[in-house]
């Protein structure tokens, strides 16, 4: 049953070639992308179940044992995260049934998205260091590729310095491996955790870890690295916007999970304490950038920063409530930051604008939108009972029980903040007086999918009981990395 | 109870299908029947022999995040002061609310606000109680912003929001402190653990953030400006949810928490500093103001800074005080609150300036005002409640134990004359507003509306009201035994049962009541004189300011900082992303000592690989000073040529063939891309500009060195390629190892290099597309 | 020699971020080739250099030049020229629609 691990991967990429071929098609390219998505979601469904009743899978692909060939390794980490990516995939899938203009799938739209599942979920799931740059590269190429077609100027624009920073910071990454490489004579994740252990990260190995975070963080848009992302997260169509916003930070912050809870675990005083500053600075940039516009889509863009910070936080804090105070905020912001971006799409189209100023009155003409943004705003900001509020609870408890009152200060802040440029949205655009000449504009493609992203939000919340067991699980695997490096090496 | 709780907000969920039938019969009478069972329910727990009742029920107990629910005496108090407000309140907004408003939404955010107020005083658990507490404050901010198209209503509840979010997130800092420190979540437990909580170092942090939480919520100074501005709610959200219950939440928090702080003499100095300054600014600001509802607002804010200093003094009889005037505070001022909105009502204008004289026309909502405001002054009347609380509270304060260092010495001496001070002011404000109103110059013709006497049905929940302050008043000790003594007990711990009298000879505190009303009187007459004083206290400073200050530097400074770095630049973004790996990177190799070379075990030098380095680098560095697009173009190709060279020598001849292919197909393609694009200019920056560039490449260029040296110096361990070597041949049946290790050991590498490789293609293809149906336009 | 392949990698890393932080298009993508062709040759160094023969199995030989980072070199130089064909053509279009190569005329404002 092993190969169950790899077909998060392998369903994805099979969707993405056959859709290439379907893409003039115009009926049969929705149907397979369709199918696709929700045969993700059954298998990943299953596959979550398997990890929870089974334990970890690790597949040595072709059969090479486990440190010399590629493992991909399906832990309740992963397998939670491709779950979560496979709904989000859906979601969208769904959303860009009617959002979507032909135009763009007949240049290949769905197979793109489907590529970028296929990188996204490559990325969560490998063991092997080297292998993860390439399916960073898949992710990257896939996310290139969409921010380009069927670009106007502006998003032309904003996607070749998008595709500047990120193929940079990729070729680093590979040198950074490299160097690895020399070190400890390997690129198996656990391997290099077993090499690392033994000589007891010497300096240079932390040094590599610590340029590798540079690397991770600039994908994963943290203080003081960021800057590329907000334009360029906010400028292509809502549903790719989503799409990035909700996965493709998240991979960063996931990578540094891993390599932070498994390699280099030794000398981390500094790190730790360099992570919950950086993690502090993040999010009271963000939040201070979200605050800066009146664009709606940047404020949701800008909003990316903090919550990655949050999760910086649990991983600097490395106590076991904050690291589930992580994983916890590490899902649920994948689900809210997909709702946002769909909502805020929304809210630009039916206002013609993405100027907060230009707007007025929207929830005389759509109340349906408006409250969904309220109830959203809420969900970011960590009020209860949704979603938000358990990871923060953890988190904070986290800092306190390390001392770090500083952190916790500004985290309290900065959720204050964050409901406050949310709500700016919500009185600007949809407070005020009704527009009688408005014409109502049809949305029907967008209401569903957020009412189902929302759903799944007060579901992360008010039933937080079903998930908290399977995080407090993960979390333990993290303190205890053997648990991780004995699955993939037996001997 | 969970029901209870839970009765409005399900609800709510029939409003829509009820407000169908709003112009036929008005929501709210369907509405009234919620609040008034809920009292019926609860109303039976009065009585002598109360027992505390508990219930569980479990939601998160990982988290232990459960609904723990417990009526105790001081819950049951809220409870009935919830429940019975509550049905006055919405009898009351039958009359208020035309049926042409928004019912629906009106009262689905009221019923809302029910659930959670009774959430948040039956709460044992913390975190539930959080949970409750920011429900009152979104459901405040809506009914707030219920008529939106206001700008001030907009403000008003933004500001709420704000501020009583920002005190949520403060408890709830204090709350994760206390069950970091304590281990539970329930409120009970850690009463019984007050000693660990006492000695632990973050106790004063803790203390701080559950008071910032109370004092945000209950309006006390110098964070009671969201009051004022929440008085653009509809009237009947005003007397309940800002004078008589959520403004309340802060005081019940406090008193919930007083078994722990109590014997934290911190605890009183601070609570009780807040408390005096709140009281007297309250009573003094109010004076000022024209409008009837500000007058209010501001005499609530003064109220709870009263009952707020008497649980800072935590005596017994301070406690019992607090408590008695919390039931009296409700039952004037929001029968008051009930009149002011009748008179807007009736007349148009809440503004007292241009009101006076309407005794003639409104006799009797004139009379409910004059047993109100006569209360709410402490007149010692034998049918006015509000005297006996005030009085209570002049007497503790003249009771209080004896400090226990200087600055609690210097306050228990200073608050009793500041007592009188700020009741002072309160008697001023409560005639004020009563003469102000009904008597005085009359200009009727100037109203915006012909006033007339209030409908009766509005006067009913008033005139309830007033029945109650007249009942308490004759009856002072009604209350006392089934539910007062109750809830002081839930506070203080113990159950002495307190008597109140109307008489009790001249005492130091009758004293004081005769004093105050001799200069209220004073004050009263010569108002116009005295006024001045506004002008320099508190002149042109307010609180107010400050806030709108903070939020428009917010918006300015946010705005600026951001502008500053992000400047769409990709040259900046590179340098700060470039500069803080430098910094982080140098910093590192620094302190961990993780530079470290050793010239062993190296490959010798030979004279063609140095003549192919050479080259390299003078060909990498004329690429900088190229400037034409083809011959930038060429010496590129030299370092790709010169790369494959190096190949060659290294033993790798795969590599040297993959990039000679490679480089050849690049050169083309840079070749027909940039035969299109404009020619290379001279560059023209700054010298600053080189300058930075220059730092930033070279310093970047020598981490990596280093790094890379300290890396090849280092070998710890032996690669794993020897089994590579071993396996090829006998495993993947190959003799090429490379190649066999592309597409068999690694081969999902290999796989998915192919789909990069695919995935630009379709991405070429389709821009090429794109311009394509462009250009066809 | 190691080393000074080392340090031949890190001046083609510093020339070519040198390279990116110019203006017009061209230069910059010349950057990012010369970037990718330091990464290549910082993974082989860390390989070892020239420590045996070509990794091409032979009857009485043992000694082999490491053949792990030839394959991971062989994998990114296919990457690096998939990426580089990308920005080239969206380079081209870039400049086409902006109607300029110069990076610091598309710095864009808030509201587009």
């Amino acid at each position: 049953m092993t190969n169950l691990a790899v077909i998060p991967i392998i369903l994805p990429l099979a969707a993405g070639v056959i859709l290439a071929f379907l893409h003039n098609r115009t009926k049969a390219r929705e149907w397979v992308a369709h199918l696709f998505a929700v045969l993700l979601v059954l298998f990943n469904i299953y596959l979550n179940w398997y990890v929870v009743t089974n334990g970890t899978i690790v597949l040595e692909t072709g059969e090479w044992k486990a440190p010399y060939g590629i493992v991909i390794v399906a832990d309740s980490l992963s397998a939670i995260l491709v779950g979560i990516t496979s709904i989000i995939t859906l979601v969208l899938v769904y959303t860009s049934r009617t959002q979507i203009t032909d135009k763009m799938k007949q240049n290949y739209f769905y197979s793109f998205v489907f590529f970028l599942i296929t990188g996204v979920s490559g990325a969560f799931l490998t063991g092997d260091l080297f292998n993860l740059f390439v399916f960073f590269e898949v992710l990257l190429m896939a996310s290139y590729a969409l921010i380009v077609v069927g670009a106007d100027k502006v998003q032309l624009r904003e996607s070749i310095k998008y595709m500047l920073i990120n193929m940079f910071s990729s070729v680093i990454f590979v040198t950074l491996v490299a160097f690895l490489y020399a070190v400890v004579g390997t690129v198996n994740m656990a391997q290099i955790a077993v090499r690392v252990q033994e000589v007891r990260q010497t300096g240079v190995l932390t040094t590599i870890a610590v340029l590798l975070f540079f690397v991770f963080a600039t994908k994963a848009a943290l203080f003081p690295l960021y800057y590329w992302m907000p334009k360029s997260y906010s400028v292509p169509s809502p549903i790719v916007s989503a799409l990035f916003g909700a996965l493709l930070t998240k991979v960063g912050i996931y990578s540094i999970l891993r390599v932070f809870s498994v390699i280099f675990i030794y000398d981390t005083d500094i790190v730790h304490q360099a992570f919950i500053w950086i993690a502090g600075l993040s999010m009271l940039f963000g939040v201070i950038g979200a605050l800066s516009t009146n664009n709606v889509k940047l404020i949701i863009a800008y909003n990316i920063i903090p919550s990655i910070g949050f999760i910086l936080m649990g991983i600097g804090l490395f106590t076991h409530d904050s690291l589930n105070g992580s994983v916890y905020y590490l899902v649920h912001d994948m689900m809210i930051k997909t709702a946002l971006f769909l909502l805020v799409g929304a809210i630009c189209y039916v206002a013609g604008t993405s100027d907060l100023k230009k707007m007025n009155g929207l929830i005389h003409t759509y109340p349906l939108l408006g409250w969904m943004l309220f109830i959203a705003a809420f969900v970011l900001a960590g009020i209860p009972p949704f979603s938000g509020f358990i990871g923060k609870i953890m988190l904070l408890q986290g800092a306190f029980e390390k001392g770090e009152i500083a952190i916790a200060i500004i985290a309290l802040l900065t959720s204050l903040l964050i409901l406050y440029s949310i709500m700016r949205i919500f009185i600007h655009a949809f407070w005020g007086t009704k527009d009688e000449t408005v014409i109502k504009k049809p949305i029907k493609g967008y209401l569903p999918s957020i009412a189902i992203l929302l759903t799944g939000s007060i579901i992360l919340g008010l039933g937080a009981e079903l998930l908290l067991p399977t995080i407090d699980a993960i979390s333990t695997d993290l303190l205890n990395p053997e648990h991780y490096i004995d699955s993939v090496i037996k001997e | 109870m969970l029901l209870a709780i839970l009765i409005p907000v399900i609800f709510a969920f029939f409003i829509p299908l009820l407000s169908k039938y709003k112009s036929k019969v008005h929501t709210g009478i369907f509405v009234f029947f919620v609040p008034f069972a809920i009292f019926i329910y609860f109303a039976r727990f009065i009585g002598a022999n109360f027992q505390v009742k508990t219930e569980h029920l479990n939601w998160i107990p990982s988290l232990q995040m459960n609904f723990d629910f417990q009526l105790d005496g001081l819950s049951l108090l809220f409870v009935l002061l919830i429940s019975g407000i509550g049905s006055l309140v919405v009898l009351y907004s039958i009359f208020y609310l035309h049926y042409n408003e928004q019912l629906k939404q009106f009262y689905i955010y009221l019923l809302m606000f029910m659930t959670a107020m009774l959430g948040v005083v039956l709460s044992d658990n913390v975190f539930v109680l959080y949970t409750f507490w920011e429900l009152t404050s979104i459901s405040s901010f809506l009914l707030i912003g219920y008529w939106h198209f206001k700008e001030r209503s907009r403000y008003g509840a933004l500001k709420s929001l704000l501020i009583t979010v920002f005190g949520g997130l403060s408890m709830l800092g204090g709350f994760i402190l206390l069950y970091t420190i304590t281990g539970t979540t329930s409120i009970q437990s850690m009463i019984e653990q007050t000693d660990l909580i006492l000695d632990s170092h973050y106790l004063p942090l803790a203390l701080g953030f559950i008071l910032i939480g109370a004092f945000t919520k209950s309006a006390q100074f110098p964070f009671h400006i969201w009051l004022p501005d929440a008085m653009e709610a509809p009237t009947p959200v005003s007397a309940y949810l800002h004078s008589a219950t959520m403004v309340k939440a802060g005081i019940y928090l406090v008193a919930r928490f007083s078994p722990i702080f109590t014997s934290y003499e911190w605890f009183f100095i601070i609570v009780s500093i807040i408390g005096i300054v709140t009281l007297c600014w309250g009573s003094y600001m109010a004076v000022r103001q024209t409008d009837l509802k500000a007058i209010l607002a501001f005499s609530t804010i003064s109220q709870l800074g009263m009952i707020m200093l008497m649980l800072g003094f935590g005596t017994e009889a301070a406690v019992f005080a607090a408590l008695f005037h919390i039931l009296n505070h409700a039952t004037f001022k929001g029968s008051l609150f009930m009149v002011a909105g009748a008179i807007d009502h009736e007349t148009g204008t809440r503004d007292i300036r241009k009101l006076g004289g309407l005794f003639v026309l409104m006799p009797f909502t004139a009379l409910l005002a004059l047993f109100g405001t006569f209360s709410m002054a402490g007149v010692p009347l034998p049918f006015l409640n509000g005297f006996y609380s005030k009085e209570l509270f002049l007497e503790a304060s003249l009771n209080l134990p004896a400090a226990t260092n200087s600055i609690s010495s210097l306050l228990i001496t200073v608050i009793p004359y500041l007592a009188v001070i700020g009741s002072i002011f309160t008697f001023v404000y409560s005639m004020y507003l009563f003469f102000g109103t009904f008597f005085g110059t009359k200009h009727f013709e100037s109203l915006p509306k012909e006033p007339h006497e209030a409908p009766m049905g509005m006067l009913i929940s008033p005139f309830i009201l007033v029945m109650g302050v007249i009942l308490l008043g004759i009856f002072p000790n009604l209350a006392n035994g089934s539910l007062l003594t109750h809830a002081a007990s839930s506070v203080t711990g113990s159950s002495n049962h307190m008597d109140v009298h109307f008489w009790h000879g001249f005492s130091a505190a009758f004293i004081m009541t005769l004093i105050i009303i001799a200069v209220g009187t004073l004050f009263v007459v010569t108002r116009q004189k005295w006024r001045v004083v506004y002008d320099w206290i508190p002149g042109k400073l307010s609180f107010t300011k400050l806030y709108d200050g903070i939020l428009r530097q917010l918006d300015v400074y946010s705005n600026k900082l951001t502008t500053t770095y992000m400047t769409g630049s990709v040259r900046h973004y590179m340098i700060y992303i470039l500069g803080a790996t430098v910094i982080g990177g140098f910093i590192t190799i620094f302190l961990t000592n993780g530079f470290t070379v050793s010239t062993d075990n190296l490959a010798p030098i030979t004279i063609i690989e140095i003549s192919i380095v050479v080259i390299m680098i003078i060909a990498a560095v004329a690429t900088l000073f190229a400037n034409h697009n083809l011959s930038a173009i060429l010496i590129l190709g030299v370092v790709g040529f010169g790369t494959s060279m190096l190949f060659v020598i290294y033993r790798a001849p795969d590599l040297a063939l993959t990039q000679l292919v490679i480089e050849t197909i690049s050169m083309a393609l840079f070749l027909l891309t940039f035969y299109h694009l404009p020619k290379l200019k001279k560059r023209t920056d700054s010298n600053k500009t080189k300058v930075i560039n220059v730092i930033i490449s070279a310093s970047f260029g020598l981490l990596l060195t280093l790094v890379g040296i300290a890396s090849h110096s280092n070998r710890y361990f032996d690669s794993i390629s020897a089994y590579f070597v071993e396996t090829a041949k006998t495993i993947g049946g190959g003799t090429n190892i490379v190649n066999v290790i592309l597409v068999d050991m690694r081969g999902l590498d290999t796989l998915f290099e192919i789909t990069v490789l695919a995935i630009a293609a379709l991405a070429i293809h389709s821009l090429i597309q794109f311009s394509k149906n462009k250009g066809a336009k | 020699m190691e080393i000074i392949i080392c340090i031949l990698a890190g001046i083609l890393f510093a020339i070519g971020v040198y390279n990116i932080l110019q203006k017009q298009f061209l230069r910059i993508i010349v950057g990012t080739t010369l970037i990718s062709h330091g990464a290549h040759l910082f993974i082989l160094t860390m390989g070892e250099l020239k420590r045996g023969l070509p990794p091409i199995l032979t009857e009485g030989i043992t000694q082999y030049t490491d053949p792990l980072p030839q394959a991971l070199i062989l994998t990114s130089i296919v990457i690096s020229f998939g990426i580089t064909s990308l920005i080239l053509v969206l380079a081209y279009r870039t400049a086409k629609e902006n109607g300029t190569d110069n990076m610091e005329q598309l710095r864009g404002n808030e509201n587009d």
